[in-house]
């Protein structure tokens, strides 16, 4: 029982640390804390939803469009949006960011009301077992695997390719990075549409393991939030190790305390960890 | 006296008459659009003195307008008090709640306290959610107030006038006391203030506990307001962002900034959801997207520098990008 519970945390933590990766690489780079993510990942979860009803693509081959949508959309309004305040607090950024998330969310309350939707997948109810001990849903167990493919293919981009090499030096000095002749703009519009598609690539993969609303947003932002600050920014390894933290104490705490409890953990945590180790558990001393 | 400051008195005594002349020559459903700007006008204030003028931004300042409304209904609904001693408790309580959240979160700078004190806010919500005394989901009722309706709208009207009116008061005395200037010196290099011996983590406790204090106050007047209170609905992280979006939108760290922001932000509202019905919202976070690119000094800068021509908002635009 307890190893089951342990797989249940681990396989959701999984889905955890994906939401998180473009929302602390957004934060770790531009300084930008991106209220909208949620947001993001909620469009990303209807691109699919829609895909799949209207036009009988199955997720797992729409994941990539999702991705290559929300990239596109998160390079136009950091490019065309978020760079003309980039200069100013970074306060005034994360309002910004309110201000988007209010705007999405209302796009698709109006288009597509607030009912909530599924996508029924045949497979959605596949699953095997471990000798007698655990019970794994084979689809969470491909979204996992899946969230490490693209936990690596980000962590190839960041630290293998110029581009990362740009992203980083942007990230470090702005002025600097400009001067040996980086397009800072374009820079920060791809490290937001690489953010934002990996919001989208979550919201695919939560659109087949859970149901889907406009407004689903706020929380799954709050989520990302704790995810990044247990884990701390600066590595690709931060939002993985704070996905399976949250989701592990998540399938513990609901399991002992029930599940009207599960907010009241999750944030007390974040406080917590905000507290006595701000910079995240990889972080280093404050 | 100088000419000016003799104006500048003048036009505020004329608007403190008409406002508070304005419920004898309105319906109710406009008194209460109007005690429903000055309970955000309470807030956005509240909100300035941490965020403004200490430049802390907090993201959690719904948790004082829950507590102060939850205080409130607990000890008029369960303990049979009077309205005013409960008043006075959801200020105190929600001012005590702030030093002793404010004693570790405040040692946090920037994004950092922005999300503990969002996270603080949040996991607030979920424990009166699953609490007895606050009846958790299904909420909270009060007692009704004992008055004829009219005098309820009247009774409401005032005390948020009044209310905002201490804030105001009580802000203008800090600024000019030593108290003030530690805070702006906070906000502009803490390190620097520490240095010259500022004891910065008394005063950021003092600024967020009266910040606490007014908040707390708007919250135990909505509550009786309401004669119902809901979780969900009164810890909603939209009332923090509505309280920031003003004090952003009128002018940060300016006395009357949060005032002309709470005043332009729900007559911006109000006419958006009387034309558009269903898509009022979206046509918000519209406003709150221009108001952050073409004034992110608030409109009291716009209406200070007196400058109205197109080149004050390029201006800020080529300031703020790359």
């Amino acid at each position: 029982m307890l190893l089951q519970i342990l797989v249940n945390g681990i396989l959701k933590g999984g889905l955890y640390a994906l939401m998180a990766i473009g929302m602390s690489l957004i934060w770790g780079v531009m300084d930008i804390i991106n209220i909208a993510h949620g947001s993001f990942i909620m469009l990303g979860a209807f691109a699919t939803y829609w895909l799949f009803t209207i036009l009988g693509i199955d997720p797992f081959v729409s994941l990539v469009f999702s991705m290559a949508l929300l990239f596109v959309l998160g390079y136009g309004v950091q490019r065309y949006l978020i760079n003309y305040v980039i200069r100013a607090s970074a306060f005034i950024t994360l309002i910004l960011a309110f201000g988007i998330e209010i705007f999405i969310n209302n796009v698709a309350l109006v288009s597509w009301t607030a009912d909530v939707r599924k996508v029924k997948v045949a497979y959605g109810a596949a699953n095997f077992s471990l000798g007698n001990w655990v019970t794994i849903p084979t689809i969470r167990l491909i979204a996992f695997l899946l969230v490490i493919v693209i936990s690596l293919i980000f962590f190839y981009i960041l630290n293998r390719t110029n581009l990362g090499r740009s992203i980083r030096a942007t990230s470090q000095d702005l002025d600097a990075a400009r001067l040996v002749g980086v397009d800072v703009a374009n820079t920060y519009a791809i490290t937001f549409g690489l953010g934002v598609g990996a919001a989208g690539a979550a919201g695919t993969l939560w659109s087949i393991l859970f149901p889907i609303s406009p407004m689903m947003g706020g929380e799954l932002t709050l989520k990302s939030f704790v995810v990044v600050i247990i884990g701390g920014l600066g590595s690709m390894l931060g939002p993985i190790i704070g996905g399976l933290a949250l989701g592990i104490t998540e399938a513990f705490g609901t399991d002992w305390f029930g599940s009207t409890y599960a907010n009241l953990i999750s944030f007390t945590i974040l406080v917590l960890v905000l507290i006595i180790r701000p910079k995240g558990i990889l972080g280093g001393a404050d | 006296m100088e000419k000016k400051t003799i104006r500048n008195f003048l036009i505020c005594g004329l608007i403190l008459l008409m406002v508070v002349l304005f419920p004898l020559f309105n319906n109710n459903f406009i008194i209460r659009f109007g005690t429903d700007i000055l309970m955000f006008a309470i807030m956005a204030s509240a909100w300035n003195i941490i965020g403004g003028y200490t430049g802390y931004a907090s993201f959690g300042n719904v948790v004082f307008f829950g507590i102060g409304g939850y205080i409130t209904a607990i000890l008029m609904e369960k303990a049979g008090l009077h309205f005013s001693i409960a008043y006075l408790a959801a200020g105190g309580g929600a001012a005590l709640f702030a030093v002793l959240i404010g004693l570790p979160v405040l040692r946090l700078r920037g994004h950092y306290f922005a999300i503990a004190t969002l996270g603080v806010a949040e996991a607030m919500k979920a424990l009166v959610q699953n609490l007895e005394i606050t009846e958790g989901n299904s909420g909270i009722y009060l007692p009704m107030l004992d008055l004829s309706v009219q005098g309820q709208y009247y009774f409401f009207f005032y005390m948020m006038l009044g209310t905002l009116l201490m804030t105001l008061l009580i802000t203008y005395l800090v600024l000019n006391a030593k108290l003030g200037y530690s805070l702006i010196a906070i906000r502009e290099d803490e390190d620097a203030a520490n240095s010259v011996g500022i004891n910065t983590t008394l005063s950021k406790t003092i600024a967020f506990a009266l910040s606490g204090f007014f908040t707390g106050l708007a919250g135990s007047i909505y509550a009786y307001q309401q004669a119902f209170l809901k979780p969900e609905a009164v810890f909603t992280v939209h009332t923090t962002v509505k309280m920031i979006v003003m004090a952003v939108f009128g002018g940060m760290g300016k006395l009357f900034g949060p005032l002309i922001g709470a005043f332009g932000i729900e007559i911006i509202s109000e006419t958006l959801s009387n034309y558009f019905l269903v898509a009022h919202t979206l046509f918000f976070g519209t406003v709150v997207i221009l108001a952050i690119v073409f004034t992110p000094k608030g409109l009291i800068d716009l209406i200070t520098q007196r400058k109205f021509g197109i080149s004050y908002f390029l201006e800020n635009i080529r300031r703020h990008r790359i």
